[in-house]
């Protein structure tokens, strides 16, 4: 598989001698569904803005689909990203799911004519389409993100970038934000970076990336990063239930695997339960 | 002693066209010295409740009781201010609240506010500054540099200055990490084991199942249930019908059970579930 | 504040709801320049006439007429006072110690109120019928010709409709940012001046704060969505004249026009 995000020795300070993003290097495969881990602080939304180009880079490369981030291609790197932000209120543009919609289509100088057709389209892939003519003050925050996701679908990019954008939400808009995104990643092989603390989410993904001041100090499939419960445990995160349950079970001398998926663990657990 | 509602209504914008009733009828009896879980769907009342034990909100029917105080809607107190200091409550996302230069000012706006001499703010700023985790050093710095999560811990401070009896937090870890989630509910916990009455509105069921006694649960204005912490997930068909999770931990046992184990469900804590698997499959 | 009615676009459907904004915007500049041509008691007579039309032609209720005027009723009446004392013209119909009141002045003090009435009544009628976003829309187009002389016309539209969009939220923070300071003793109602000082900065700080957050936040989302305020941009609402505009505008045009030639001759 190719690699459509390609960062190497990326430095970024927000003050003089402060690195907060600290000589890293990394790839992302082009379809996967990546999980950048880290606590608050990490450095890990400040890597979202530097691809997005919101931030600039002090030194370093990264390239977007083979093209190179520089200032003079900062509208072909864009067009290839789309990025949902933390909080639901303060990047929603329009006055109403509509506007809001179409603001992206507005920049991109799509023919008025067609556009309610693509908004109409992309607010029923995200369950919006009841809702066009609303407010966002009348949206729960859930329902907002959605919109954002459909304002992005709009625009047609190869990544999604999620920066803890579910972190503000309630249980149930959290649930339908990753399922829907899932979808995304698995339907339209669209590219997704997500930029969380929560580790259950990351068991679901392809790859994870791990963060710590400024680095990124492990990286791989869940299967392998996640179960490192020392490095997890020193950076401020917890390690997954299903982990916690499977190797408390091998100090009682049980005989079972380590495990990061619930599910899987308890296909092993009633098997050993039954062959007893 | 306790926190009482009586037929408590409350409808915001009353005899507009804009006007939302937000709680219907609402009898509630939270007892003093116990962490009270608030849980429901958002819109489903919980923060028009809670704003009613602190009197930001009035009843516009029934009765509010908070301990000695009682607000009914035609019989307010002249004051709501010992009723403020009485009951602390701490918003969501708390940050947005500080402006002051020092942390310790801040931290002492509240108690200056309900009268307290100066020389003993002082003394309550440092030991508050020390109760959520932070060094007294912190006291000259201002807010505005701190991290995200410290300022969280610098807002708490701020009501927990105030020496209240009853502290209400909403949704109060709302957007930290793990580890900073779970040292923040280790501080209520502690001011609980203190002896002071806490109630949480919280999303996150296994806070609930972890660290809370009680459990209210709210739905379209109502208060559906009230009772024990693992009375409450033994009700899966409900909690699904209003699409409230279970805590990781119970729906990990029920899914066992489905298949054959024989787990007491109401098992909260991670280690003595890997005692009772461990000794079901050593069998 | 629910209870403001004055500048709240009341969603229903009429005649005047469907009219175009820039014929809206335009007709009120019209008129209001006509309110102020004296054409006796006949002119505004016609006018009030016109203005009760287009009330009714946009469903408003005599209610939402009433709590429009509401805020204003302090001025009007403050005014009214005023001119009632102030003016010494003609013969004195009623007097109290060293208060005199002349017959003019009651004439004058009835204009000032019709005037005010309609003023109000008409700008009412075309916020209430008209969506904040299509009436930014309508400036946008009114004042395009500037764009020729360097004014930045998308620009100005564009903050205005963030604006408009972001006015509810931020008075929803004002609230809740209220609320946390209660909960810590702030009094809003009552106190002494240091007190008020200090309890209105509480509440100033943290909104700022809050507000510099939301527009470092809104500028990242914007540009992550190709926003440049320089490049070309299409624009998704569209506005079409109709013949019912064509026909509202002429029928304002001969009102108006009426009105400013009676004054002149009378």
């Amino acid at each position: 598989m190719e690699n459509i995000i390609e960062v190497k020795n990326l430095t970024f300070c927000y003050e003089e001698d402060v690195k907060t993003i600290d000589n890293i290097s990394f790839t992302i495969k082009k379809g996967s569904y990546t999980t950048i881990l880290g606590h608050n602080g990490s450095g890990k939304s400040t890597i979202a803005k530097l691809l997005m180009g919101l931030l600039e880079k002090n030194s370093g490369e990264i390239y977007i689909g083979g093209i190179a981030l520089t200032e003079e291609n900062l509208a072909k790197v864009r067009d290839q990203i789309g990025i949902v932000f933390q909080n639901p209120d303060n990047q929603f543009i329009g006055s109403t799911v509509r506007d809001d919609i179409a603001f992206g289509l507005e920049n991109n100088c799509v023919d008025p004519k067609l556009m309610d057709g693509i908004i109409e389209e992309y607010a029923a892939k995200v369950d919006m389409l009841d809702f066009l003519d609303h407010e966002p003050t009348k949206l729960s925050g859930g329902q907002k993100q959605r919109v954002a996701i459909a304002g992005i679908l709009a625009m047609s990019p190869s990544i999604i970038i999620l920066d803890e954008a579910t972190s503000m939400l309630d249980p149930k808009g959290r649930m339908e934000i990753n399922a829907l995104v899932h979808q995304l990643n698995k339907d339209k092989n669209m590219t997704i970076l997500s930029i969380t603390h929560d580790i259950e989410e990351a068991t679901l993904s392809d790859y994870v990336l791990l963060m710590s001041d400024g680095h990124i100090i492990d990286t791989g499939t869940p299967e392998e990063v996640l179960k490192k419960q020392q490095e997890i445990e020193e950076i401020a995160l917890d390690v997954p239930f299903a982990y916690k349950i499977s190797t408390g079970l091998q100090n009682k001398g049980i005989n079972i695997d380590t495990y990061i998926n619930k599910e899987k663990l308890v296909n092993q657990l009633c098997q050993l339960h039954s062959n007893k | 002693m306790s926190i009482t509602f009586k037929q408590v209504e409350h409808t915001y914008s009353q005899d507009t066209p804009f006007s939302y009733h937000a709680l219907k009828g609402v009898n509630l009896d939270i007892e003093t010295g116990h962490m009270t879980a608030l849980i429901g769907h958002t819109g489903s009342g919980k923060s028009t409740l809670i704003q009613h034990i602190n009197g930001l909100l009035l009843p516009t029917a029934g009765e509010v009781d908070i301990e000695d105080i009682i607000i009914t809607a035609t019989d307010k107190p002249k004051s709501l201010k010992p009723l403020r200091k009485k009951a602390g409550l701490v918003f969501q996302f708390p940050e947005y609240q500080l402006f002051e230069e020092t942390i310790l000012k801040d931290i002492i706006f509240g108690p200056k506010n309900f009268g307290m001499d100066e020389e003993k703010t002082l003394e309550i700023a440092k030991e508050t500054i020390k109760l959520v985790g932070l060094d007294e050093s912190y006291l000259e710095k201002s807010p505005f540099d701190l991290s995200g999560g410290q300022k969280r811990r610098v807002a708490i401070a701020g009501i927990l200055a105030m020496d209240p009896d009853i502290l209400v937090l909403d949704e109060p870890t709302a957007g930290l990490d793990p580890q900073g989630a779970k040292e923040m509910m280790q501080l209520f916990k502690q001011i609980n084991d203190q002896g002071k009455t806490v109630i949480l509105v919280s999303h996150d069921m296994n806070q609930v199942l972890q660290y809370c006694d009680d459990v209210v649960v709210m739905n379209k204005g109502k208060v559906e249930r009230h009772v024990k912490v693992d009375e409450l997930f033994k009700e899966t068909e409900y909690l699904t019908s209003l699409s409230i999770d279970l805590p990781i931990i119970t729906s990990f046992i029920l899914e066992l059970n489905k298949n054959g184990f024989n787990i007491d469900p109401s098992i909260k804590d991670i280690d003595e579930l890997i005692d009772v698997l461990g000794g079901e499959l050593h069998g | 504040m629910d209870s403001m009615m004055f500048g709240k676009y009341i969603p229903v459907d009429s005649f005047i709801h469907r009219l175009d904004p820039r014929l809206k915007i335009g007709a009120l500049i019209l008129l209001l320049v006509t309110v102020f041509f004296d054409a006796g008691f006949i002119g505004y007579a016609i006018l009030s006439i016109f203005v009760l039309l287009m009330s009714f032609m946009a469903k408003m209720k005599v209610s939402q007429i009433l709590s429009a005027m509401k805020p204003m009723l302090f001025m009007m009446a403050f005014l009214m006072i005023f001119n009632l004392l102030f003016i010494q013209n003609g013969t004195i119909i009623f007097s109290l110690g060293f208060i005199h009141i002349y017959d003019q002045a009651v004439v004058q003090t009835l204009y000032i109120f019709i005037r005010l009435l309609l003023i109000i009544i008409m700008t009412s009628i075309l916020t209430a019928t008209t969506k904040p976003l299509d009436l930014t829309l309508g400036i946008e187009y009114l004042l395009a010709p500037f764009k020729k002389f360097g004014f930045p016309t998308h620009e100005v539209a564009m903050i205005i409709s963030i604006a408009l969009r972001f006015i509810p939220t931020l008075l929803e923070e004002t609230q809740r940012i209220m609320k946390a300071q209660a909960s810590r003793g702030v009094d809003y109602s009552e106190g002494t001046m240091g007190e008020k000082i200090m309890s209105i900065v509480s509440l100033i700080i943290p909104l700022f704060i809050s507000a510099f957050q939301r527009a470092e936040d809104l500028a990242n989302a914007m540009e992550s969505r190709n926003y440049n305020p320089e490049a070309p941009r299409t624009r998704y609402k569209q506005l079409h004249w109709q013949f019912n505009d064509t026909i509202s505008l002429t029928a304002t045009v001969i009102v108006s026009a009426s009105i400013i030639v009676m004054s002149f001759i009378l």
